[in-house]
This record gives structure tokens, C-alpha cells and sequence, in this order.
């Protein structure tokens, strides 16, 4: 009983969204007057979040590949050998989910784009590829795990190098972690606002940031519409992740 | 497992972006702030903390942080034994309710409280029709809001943690406990919670830490009095343009979680012991 | 000159030594097996062997050359592993062809040879599923097929059979020592049961904290056992000092007890020479008689302990002067706690370590 009023309050603002979403009232109420498809409409007339939407897809793409392709080798070298420095070195890989977004933030506007002059663009894309790695190392990682070691050893007693062994026999088995790696790290990096908020400049900006800035000025039901497009988003990504990696994940 | 020198190869690319781009910048932060005219020194500190203000904002950060963790704990202990105890199927259904909105935008989730507490927002709509009350209650941009906001955030954090641990609590010892004659209270005080305190350190230092260093959720519902740290550097940085104070407030930051970590570990082995 | 040899081999996990200067020799076309408790050392020789596993101190010469330091996918051994280790993505049939089209060999004769080996496995008709379809017996056959299709210089089998059931157990331990001598083909074989290890193999290596105690053929292993180590594993339960007091001719000789009985032991082991020794016997080969009965030699007198039925006959613990000794007797008659026996030890059952 008490369980269900806790996950009340965990759904409901979330309908409440979606109801205030479909209204035809100026501003936002609940509940709403009347249906109408026009706040999501609206959100394509608002050229901002068209911009900022398709920045935010390209830097997480580009950011979670980037990250993938540095993270596997990192994540096989972590979960298959012995050596020494083993235990920091996981430590120092997984670290960047400990650093406050905020602070990581703050000093990649200090470090990069004061300091060194970096494109914001470029500094945008390396932040969030740092936000991301420890998502992918960790998944990898656990798939690794659930990979027997032997089958490799069968592989390469077959006369397999082992480079060749990883590209045939390891990645073909461990494609599902791999999705599910790019899933959880293409959703926090989309949804990240405390690293890129002091990484935007002219005409470059996330759409998260692009929300909240428009909340601030404005209170009708765009944001409230943008939010359930967003919903049914996440709703696609957490069905793949069910079916490559399993929500119980993460209760670990 | 092997031996080999070659998988610090395998690590090179990743240890190299982590350390320029990780490590460097941050080094670059925390070592600007004790960094005076003549060498070291902790004179900014000093400056930072005799300001009344910063102090007012380190306390409420910290005072709004333990309010939502503690509201977190006890709203999530109780919920999480609950479906731990459920079938699988009943369970996963639970964990994907948790999961969503821990996947879904925080500038989405706060947004929705907006949309609640609101002056004209569905709180107050109901209680004036109700006749609660005459006017709208001024219920957003403060620290109430706040808080809400961050149980909100977190809320699932703790549940999941405390689920992932209370889930492999063997039935059979429950029964065992209740057949050796304990009341289902006594199970509870002797048996599930001492064996649920890893999920609930696990839990606690995550809606802490994460409490502390939130910025969306103090941004969005807060107001210009409940300034927190996070709101601060972004304050200092980018209105003020006070670098080296917003560098303070970020290094206090990182040594608040750091030690705030190290404190409820501490804390957890010697409960052990 | 033996096929494989093993020179002075030691290999160590950071500190913790697991193989002490390890000697092993094997012939072509031998089936050798490891046996060993748990956590002697087989999987780690049998890894070394195969290339997993590096020595820190000796050599490995195979076929007159130095194996030492060639990688794994250059030794063209067939490996089985415990659980199967089939490729979880691939068919039957891929799995097999795998190490062939490491070998760039032409299609048609890939196919040609997996499916030969198929047949000769049994698993003719399952080339097109995956493994996840088969049951444990099949993907046994499988690994096999695997190991045996690229015509390996040497089959390396680390504890094949343990994942199945009894009676699997002995029907695929029969066709893997069918093919293998079909093939003849050079094997290691690692077990932990005995039974399974007698029956299969050519000759066996006892195996003890890293060291071999004792490379024999099954039967000698059995009944001739040379270390009370290699005694004890293989079911000899009584040891009982002895110092050498006169040699016979022709081997054998007399021995005198610590409570100064006489004992004579006629079989040969090499190591009827040495002033003291252990003489060991199993349980069932003691002879329980009543007090005072058989010869003045070969016995002793004792007390009748706890006592066990284990269905085909008693297990008592005997009090000796020399110790406590387990003896079996007939199941028809059974001693009392405390009743006064004489036991006797024939001289051609105690076996000297
Ligand atoms: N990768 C490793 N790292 C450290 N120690 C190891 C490793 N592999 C094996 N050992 C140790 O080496 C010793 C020998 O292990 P090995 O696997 O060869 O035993 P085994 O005879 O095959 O035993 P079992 O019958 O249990 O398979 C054991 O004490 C084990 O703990
Ligand atoms: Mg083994």
C-alpha cells in the first residue's frame, strides 16, 4: 500500500505532463481544456529546439562512439588480464561518474576553451565522451564477464590470433552488451545538463539547455509536449535495453 | 587470466583522453584555488568561508542534501522490501517503474513539478476548489521545492540500490528467524535491516552525493534566495565572471563528496565490525 | 626419443608455486592421463602444454623441438575444455570448420572433412544447430569433433566428461578412447576419477602438490603403488612402519614393526631395498582371525573398534599396538566392540612406500 502512494508519486507528475501536453489552454493547467495536438506542433516552430535536438543527437552519437571505441579495448584489457596497477586503474576508468557534472563542467570551460581555445563544439563532444566512458566500461565489462574466457582459449588453440579471436568470436557474442552500452550512454549523454551547460557558445547548444532556458521565459505547453516526445524516447531506448541487457541491471 | 604487458595498450587511448581531459582540467581547477601571489595559500578559502552568504549556501546545501536523502530512505526502505518479497515477474514490473524515470530527462522531471506546485498549478487549483485556501500558496522557488525535486530525482536511485541488495535476502531465513518464535517487527529490526545496510550506504552516499552536486532540479525549482553550490559556480562562472571563487566552490564541492564518501564507508565497516 | 617432454618445468602465480620441477615424458600415440585432487596442478600442466600457461623455469620439447615459447595458435593442438567452450554464435558445423579456415583451407574440403568427423562422432545430422539445441553429451562430441578435425599433433582433454551424468560418463569415455586410438593420436588426459582414468588411458601420472609421484600404466598404478601418497589416493588405507631386517633372494624380505612383530613382503616395487619403509594394504586384503589363530609372522593382535556395514561386508577399526588400522570383514559374521582378534597381513598384498 504504502509502496504503491510512493510509486504514485513517482508516476503521476509524469501523466500530468502528458495530460498538460494535449491541452488547448494558453498556459499550462490541469487538468487540461480540451485536446489538441498543437503544442507538439509547436515544438517544430520553435527553430531553437529543431537545432539543439539534432546537436544533442549528433554529440551523443558521436560522443558514445567515440567512447566505444576507446572503452571496449579498455573495458577486455580491464576484465581479461592481471597487471599490475589493475585495481587504480579500474578505479581511475570508472572515476568520472564521482566527478560532479558541475565541477567536471566548469573546469572543461576553464581548461579547454579558456585556457587552450578549443572549439566549443570540439570541447562539448570531448566532455561528454568523458561522461560516458564509465556506462560503457561497466556494461562491457559485465558482458565480458558473462563470457566464458575458455571459448576465446578454444578459439585461438584452433589456430585464431588473437586479435582475430576478439573481431570473431568475442564481439559477434557480445553485441547485446554493446547495444545496451550504447543505450545507457547515448541517454546520459542526451539528457546531461551540468557538463553542457558551460559548454555552449553562439548557435551551439544541447537541447536540455535549450529547455531549461526557454522555462524561464515562457510557461506554456511546448516544454510539456517536448517532454513526452522525450518520454516515448526514453520508453524506445529502456525497451531496448530489456531486451540486450535487462532492466534488473539496474538494481546492482 | 593472463599475464601480459600488451594490455596497457588495450588502456592507452582511454587513459589518455581521461588524463588530459579528465584529470588535467580538474587538476587545473582545484590548484588554481590555493594558488597565491607568493606560492601556496589557503587565502581564498578563508575569504570564501568569512562571507556570510557562501556560508549560508555550503549549510543549506548540505541541510537540503541529508533532508533528501533522509526523506529517500524512508520512503524507499519500506517500498523496496516490499518488492523485493514480490514474484519476479511483479518485480521487474516495480524496477522498470523505477528505472523510467530514472532514464528520463532531469530537466523533464523538474519540469513536471513546476507544472505542480505552480501558482496556478494543479496543487493549488485543487485546494481552491476545495476551499482550502484563498489564494494561491506560494509553493515553487523555494527549498521546499527543492527538496521535492531531489526526492523526486533520487527517489529511484535509492530504491534501486536497496532492492538489488534486499532481493537476495533468502526467504528461508526470514522463516527460519519468525519459526524461532521473532514477531514479524523483530524480523524487520533484526534480520532484513541489518542486511540491507550495504544497499542503504550504497543508496545513501549516491542521493547525498548526488544531492549536493545536482544543478538542474536547485536551477529549475529553486529561487534567488536557495542558491546551492551547484547554482553557485554556475552564478560565479558565468554572471559574475569569478573564476577563481566558482573554482572554490568546486573544489569545496569535491571534497564535501569525497568526504562525505569516505565518512558513510567509514561508518558502514565499523557498523560491521 | 618420447613425442612430448616436459624438462624441469615450474610455473608460478606470483607467489604461490603450482608446478616444482615437473618431468614428463610421453610417447606417440600414448593416451596419458593426469590424476590429481583437486587443485594439484593438472589444469595448470595441461595449459602449459598447450600455451596458456607460462613456465617460469624449464623447457617443453615436442617432436625434437623447443615448444617453449611458440604461441598457442601456432601448435596445432586440439584442446576440450571442461564446459564444452563451444562458439555460442556459430553452428555445429562452423564450430568445427573453425580451425580449418584458420588453415585457409578450400571450402569443398572443409566441408568435406567436418562432415567426415561429424560422422564419426555421431552427429551427422546436427551440423546445421546451434549449440544451444544440444545436450551436454552432444556438445561433448562436438569440442571433440573441433579438436580432432584440424588433425592435431596432440588432443588435450582437461576434465571432458565431468559436466555429464554416470552414465554418459562411461559411454563417451569408451568412443573417446575409440577415436583416439583410431586416429592414433597423442592424448593428455585430466580426470579426477579414477575409474574413468584406469579404463582410458595408456598410462597414468599421479600428480600431488605440482609434482609427479608416479608415472605408470593403470595396473602397476593400482597395484603397485610407490609413494604412500600415490597408496593412499588409489585406496590403500593401512600404513604401518617398517625397518628392513633381512633381504631374500629374488626380492622381497623380512621387516621388523615397531612393537617388534616380523613381517615378510614378497612384492617388488622398487623400493624393497631401503632400510625403512611403510608397508600398505587395503582394508579388504587384512584377514580377520579369532585370537591366537595364523602364524607366528605377518600378524597382529588387536581390538575390534567402531565397526560400519557397507554392504558387502564390515569395516572395522582395528586397535593395534602399531595403530589404528581399517579392516574389512565377511558381511555373514560380525565382531563385537571390544573382542579380541588377530589379524593377518598376506605377504604378497603389502605393498612397500
Ligand atoms: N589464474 C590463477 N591464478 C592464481 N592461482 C591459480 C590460477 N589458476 C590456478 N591457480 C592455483 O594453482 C593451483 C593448481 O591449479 P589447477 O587448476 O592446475 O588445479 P587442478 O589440479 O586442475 O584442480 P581441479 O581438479 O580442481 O581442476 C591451485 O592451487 C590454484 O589455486
Ligand atoms: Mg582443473
Amino acid at each position: 500500500m504504502f509502496a504503491l502512494l510512493v510509486y504514485l508519486f513517482l508516476i503521476i507528475p509524469l501523466i500530468i505532463i502528458t495530460g498538460a501536453a494535449f491541452g488547448t489552454d494558453e498556459y499550462l493547467r490541469f487538468p487540461p481544456q480540451g485536446f489538441s495536438l498543437k503544442w507538439l506542433a509547436n515544438i517544430f516552430e520553435v527553430e531553437m529546439f529543431v537545432r539543439t535536438f539534432k546537436i544533442s543527437l549528433e554529440i551523443a552519437v558521436l560522443g558514445t562512439v567515440l567512447a566505444l571505441l576507446v572503452g571496449i579495448p579498455a573495458a577486455y584489457g580491464l576484465s581479461r588480464y592481471d597487471f599490475v596497477g589493475k585495481n587504480f586503474l579500474q578505479g581511475f576508468f570508472l572515476s568520472p561518474v564521482l566527478v560532479p557534472g558541475i565541477v567536471f563542467g566548469f573546469s572543461l570551460l576553464n581548461f579547454l576553451i579558456i585556457k587552450y581555445e578549443m572549439p566549443v563544439y570540439t570541447s562539448l563532444l570531448i566532455g561528454h565522451t568523458v561522461i560516458i566512458m564509465p556506462y560503457i566500461i561497466r556494461v562491457i565489462s559485465s558482458s565480458l564477464e558473462n563470457f566464458d574466457y575458455s571459448i576465446e582459449e578454444a578459439a585461438i588453440s584452433l589456430g585464431a590470433s588473437k586479435v582475430k579471436t576478439f573481431f570473431v568470436i568475442v564481439l559477434p557474442n557480445i553485441t547485446s552488451g554493446v547495444i545496451a552500452a550504447f543505450i545507457l550512454a547515448f541517454i546520459n549523454s542526451f539528457n546531461n545538463v551540468p557538463v553542457s551547460i558551460f559548454l555552449t557558445g553562439p548557435g551551439i547548444s544541447t537541447l536540455p539547455i535549450q529547455m531549461m532556458s526557454y522555462v524561464e521565459y515562457y510557461f506554456d505547453p511546448t516544454i510539456a509536449a517536448l517532454s513526452v516526445v522525450l518520454m516515448v524516447m526514453t520508453i524506445i531506448l529502456m525497451f531496448i535495453i530489456e531486451k540486450t541487457l535487462g532492466l534488473s541491471y539496474f538494481a546492482k | 587470466m593472463k599475464k601480459n604487458v600488451y594490455v596497457y595498450l588495450l588502456l592507452l587511448p582511454g587513459l589518455i583522453i581521461l588524463l588530459l581531459f579528465l584529470a588535467a582540467p580538474l587538476f587545473s581547477t582545484v590548484f588554481r584555488t590555493f594558488q597565491g601571489n607568493e606560492g601556496l595559500t589557503l587565502a581564498k578559502y578563508i575569504a570564501f568561508f568569512k562571507d556570510s552568504y557562501n556560508r549560508g549556501v555550503y549549510i543549506r546545501t548540505l541541510k537540503l542534501a541529508l533532508l533528501t536523502t533522509l526523506i529517500a530512505v524512508i520512503l524507499g526502505f519500506p517500498t523496496s522490501y516490499y518488492i523485493s518479497r514480490l514474484s519476479r515477474r511483479a518485480r521487474g514490473l516495480y524496477i522498470i517503474f523505477a528505472v523510467f524515470p530514472l532514464l528520463t530527462s532531469p530537466v523533464v522531471r523538474s519540469f513536471s513539478w513546476m507544472v505542480i506546485l505552480g501558482k496556478n498549478g494543479i496543487l493549488n487549483s485543487i485546494l481552491l476548489k476545495l476551499n482550502l485556501i484563498e489564494e494561491p500558496l506560494r509553493l515553487l522557488y523555494n527549498e521546499f521545492s527543492i527538496v521535492i525535486g531531489l526526492v523526486y530525482l533520487f527517489l529511484p536511485l535509492m530504491i534501486m540500490s536497496l532492492v538489488g541488495v534486499m532481493e537476495n535476502i533468502d526467504e528461508d531465513l526470514i522463516e527460519a528467524a519468525e519459526s524461532l518464535g521473532a514477531t514479524r517487527r523483530e524480523v524487520f529490526i533484526r534480520v532484513i535491516f541489518p542486511l540491507s545496510i550495504p544497499g542503504l550506504i550504497v543508496g545513501s552516499v549516491l542521493v547525498f552525493t548526488g544531492s549536493i552536486t545536482a544543478y538542474t532540479t536547485p536551477q529549475l525549482l529553486g529561487g534567488s534566495n536557495t542558491t546551492v553550490l551547484a547554482t553557485l559556480i554556475y552564478q560565479n562562472a558565468m554572471s559574475l565572471f569569478d573564476w577563481d571563487t566558482a573554482s572554490v566552490v568546486a573544489t569545496i564541492m569535491i571534497l564535501t563528496t569525497v568526504f562525505v564518501t569516505f565518512l558513510i564507508n567509514k561508518l558502514s565497516s565499523r557498523l560491521n565490525a | 626419443m618420447a613425442l612430448l617432454s616436459l624438462k624441469n618445468i615450474s610455473v608460478a602465480y606470483g607467489k604461490n608455486v603450482v608446478l616444482k620441477n615437473l618431468n614428463l615424458d610421453v610417447e606417440k600415440g600414448e593416451l596419458v592421463s593426469l590424476l590429481g585432487p583437486s587443485g594439484c596442478g593438472k589444469t595448470t600442466t595441461l595449459r602449459l602444454i598447450g600455451g596458456f600457461v607460462e613456465a617460469k623455469n624449464g623447457r617443453f620439447v615436442f617432436n625434437g623441438k623447443d615448444y617453449t615459447k611458440i604461441p598457442v595458435h601456432k601448435r596445432n593442438f586440439g584442446f576440450v575444455f571442461q564446459n564444452y567452450a563451444l562458439f555460442p554464435h556459430l553452428t555445429v558445423f562452423d564450430n568445427v570448420a573453425f580451425g580449418l579456415k584458420q588453415r585457409n583451407i578450400p571450402k569443398n574440403e572443409i566441408k568435406k572433412r567436418v562432415m567426415e568427423i561429424l560422422e564419426t562422432v555421431g552427429l551427422k545430422d546436427y551440423a546445421d544447430r546451434s549449440p544451444r539445441e544440444l545436450s551436454g553429451g552432444q556438445k561433448q562430441r562436438v569440442a571433440l569433433a573441433r579438436a580432432l578435425v584440424i588433425q592435431p599433433d596432440l588432443l588435450l582433454l582437461d576434465e571432458p566428461l565431468s559436466n555429464l551424468d554416470a552414465k554418459l560418463r562411461v559411454k563417451m569415455r569408451l568412443e573417446i578412447r575409440k577415436i583416439q586410438q583410431e586416429y592414433n593420436i597423442t592424448a593428455i588426459y585430466v580426470t579426477h576419477d579414477q575409474e574413468e582414468c584406469f579404463s582410458i588411458s595408456d598410462r597414468v601420472a599421479v600428480m600431488n602438490n605440482g609434482v609427479i609421484e608416479q608415472l605408470d600404466t593403470p595396473q602397476k598404478i593400482y597395484n603397485l603403488p610407490r609413494t604412500e601418497f600415490v597408496a593412499n589416493f588409489v585406496g590403500f588405507e593401512n600404513f604401518i612402519e617398517l625397518e628392513l631386517e633381512a633381504k631374500e633372494r629374488g626380492g622381497g624380505g623380512f621387516y621388523k614393526l615397531k612393537n617388534g612383530q616380523r613381517f615378510k613382503v614378497t612384492h617388488f616395487n622398487g623400493r624393497e631395498y631401503e632400510r625403512y619403509v611403510k608397508g600398505a594394504i587395503r582394508p579388504e586384503e587384512i584377514d580377520i582371525l579369532n585370537e591366537g589363530g595364523g602364524k607366528e609372522t605377518n600378524t597382529l593382535k588387536g581390538i575390534i573398534g567402531i565397526s560400519t556395514f557397507l554392504g558387502k561386508h564390515y569395516q572395522y577399526v582395528v586397535e593395534t599396538e602399531v595403530g589404528r588400522l581399517l579392516v574389512n570383514g565377511s558381511a555373514h559374521k560380525r565382531y563385537e566392540k571390544g573382542e579380541r582378534v588377530t589379524l593377518y597381513f598376506p605377504e604378497d598384498k603389502i605393498v612397500l612406500v
